[in-house]
């Protein structure tokens, strides 16, 4: 009994990815054949882009912020607290900037394609649009993968720079150190690698969110109890798959970088 | 009220071509359970107006999404303008699924696009079409239903069959050659229900379309055989007693499989239990 509830679940589990890579491929490549929906695509950045310029430039701001005040309490007892800056930027660029908008992001916007979606699906809209001769894939589901890609990349610019005026801000008028210092030390240990590391995950992370969320609002069953199901799995497998996609990107870059 | 309606006189010569617009040929579906479509084969002629009955859950929408692609058969095969589309892909089928109008259960209009917007959207995709071709467009499809004043309302603000006669003109925008109605009075009031059959009987009896009708009331079944559309009148007026449209037939589906295919003569004199059953 508990080996057909294991193989059930392992075959399950197994069909999900296979249905999301040909999903996400397909949805993909309809990008590059034409009809393209642009006026869709910038619907969705102007939604996933403008829409979450808030929520990034407060997290931006507090974690810089807080990397600031833990930094400067630690490298206190090296008497290192000049390097402030230049722990707060990196940390920022490579690693938290990414991440953070990436979660905070898919939080927002793959529960909202996922609910979206799958209100659509049970309420046989996306029957309708099909019947219609359009193609959902390419209608819905495309312009939100590629505007969460392009808007993740200048939200992730927007987030380290929030993080490294946050971080200075406390730097100047909570830890009462040099402001010059703080900007110089933050710029020049700054290297085209860890810029490269920086703006390549976003890329990554705005292709999961988008496809992720897209994929269970597209496979929602159950009506209405369904769609709050989907929003769940999408965010939940987003945020979880993004964590994850950023160890493998950072192994990888590193590996290439050092 | 069945067993009242007499033998069958023709109120007009049927219709005698070759290809059919739709034929099934032994078509089964199944999805995770038990099967919901087991070996069914009928054919839609040009013209022809098929009202398919049966209760609740025996597969008639999965029928009509068989019959445009939107679901493919897993044995059988299925001939869309005389194209078999059972081993399409999806994009070879807009073009086929272009040609016919569809009108769901429950509308399906798109929630976050007006009225206009909704009954254009075909239109909308085709770039060529200038703006003002398509809003004379549709206010000619939105006067056919008699909703013109609703042209920039969202579909929130209609009630439900205000929301049905939109879907009906979404589905003849384009011209269709073939119309499928799914439940197009399910779940409304009498009077709106007798208006959704009228629209249907004046797209029949005015441009000949052929369609096929799922349903679960056979008042609207029957009305559907025995009214024409006066375009004097502009109104649904009764045949003469005992005339009955000949080019409108019937299905009717049990668990699955097909029970019945016929004439309304045939149907009021059918021997099937389950087909007296559900008449009576």
């Amino acid at each position: 009994m508990a080996l057909n509830t294991i193989d059930r679940t392992v075959r399950q589990i197994v069909l999900t990815v296979q249905d999301y890579s040909i999903f996400a491929w397909n949805a993909m490549l309809n990008f590059f054949r034409p009809p393209i929906y642009w006026t869709d695509f910038l619907m969705q950045s102007d939604i996933i882009g403008v829409g979450s310029l808030s929520i990034v430039v407060l997290s931006g701001i507090s974690t810089g912020g807080v990397l600031a005040l833990q930094s400067a309490a630690t490298l206190s007892a090296f008497g290192a607290t000049a390097v402030t800056g230049q722990f707060v930027s990196l940390t920022m660029i490579r690693e938290l900037g990414p991440v953070l908008t990436g979660v905070m992001v898919s939080g927002r916007n793959a529960s909202s394609m996922a609910s979206e979606l799958g209100s659509m699906v049970v309420t046989e809209q996306i029957d309708a649009m099909r019947a219609l001769g359009v193609d959902p894939l390419r209608k819905l589901v495309t312009p939100r993968i590629f505007a969460s890609i392009a808007m993740l990349f200048f939200l992730t610019i927007v987030a380290d720079a929030c993080g490294i005026i946050g971080g200075g801000a406390v730097t100047v008028f909570m830890n009462h150190q040099n402001g010059t210092q703080y900007f110089n030390m933050a710029w020049e240990h700054l290297r085209g690698p860890d810029i490269i590391q920086g703006l390549v995950k976003p890329l990554f992370f705005g292709y999961i969110l988008g496809s992720i969320g897209c994929f269970y609002g597209m496979r929602t069953t159950g009506g209405t109890q369904g769609v709050g199901r989907s929003t769940i799995s999408a965010v939940v497998t987003a945020s979880v798959l993004i964590i994850f996609v950023d160890f493998l990107i950072t192994h990888v870059l590193l590996t290439i970088f050092t | 009220m069945m067993d009242d309606v007499p033998s069958i006189l023709t109120a007009s010569a049927p219709l005698h071509e070759t290809v059919p617009v739709v034929e099934l040929r032994h078509a089964s579906i199944a999805f995770d359970g038990p099967p919901v479509l087991v070996d069914v084969s009928f054919t839609v002629a040009p013209g022809e107006t098929r009202i398919l009955l049966g209760p609740a859950g025996v597969g008639k929408s999965v029928l009509l999404k068989l019959i445009n692609g939107l679901l493919l058969p897993d044995t059988g095969s299925v001939l869309l303008f005389g194209e078999e589309i059972s081993s399409m892909t999806e994009e070879e089928l807009f073009p086929l699924r272009a040609r016919t109008g569809m009108v769901f259960q429950e509308g399906a209009l798109f929630d976050s696009l007006t009225v206009r917007d909704n009954v254009a959207y075909q239109l909308i995709q085709d770039s060529n079409i200038p703006d003002e071709e398509i809003d004379a467009r549709v206010l000619e499809a939105l006067r056919f239903v008699g909703l013109e004043q609703t042209f920039s309302f969202f579909p929130a603000s209609l009630s439900g069959g205000m929301r049905r006669r939109v879907a009906i003109a979404r589905a003849l925008i384009n011209n269709p050659d073939l119309l499928l109605y799914d439940s197009p009075t399910g779940g409304l009031d009498p009077i709106t229900s007798t208006n959704i059959i009228e629209l249907i009987v004046k797209q029949r009896d005015v441009h000949r379309t052929p369609s096929l009708l799922v349903t679960h009331r056979l008042q609207d079944a029957f009305t559907l055989c025995t009214h024409r559309f006066d375009p004097e009148k502009n109104a649904m007026v009764p045949l003469p007693k005992g005339v009955t449209d000949p080019n409108t037939t019937f299905l009717m589906l049990e668990e699955g499989r097909l029970i019945f295919n016929g004439s309304l003569h045939d149907l009021l004199h059918s021997e099937n239990p389950f087909v007296r059953e559900f008449l009576e």
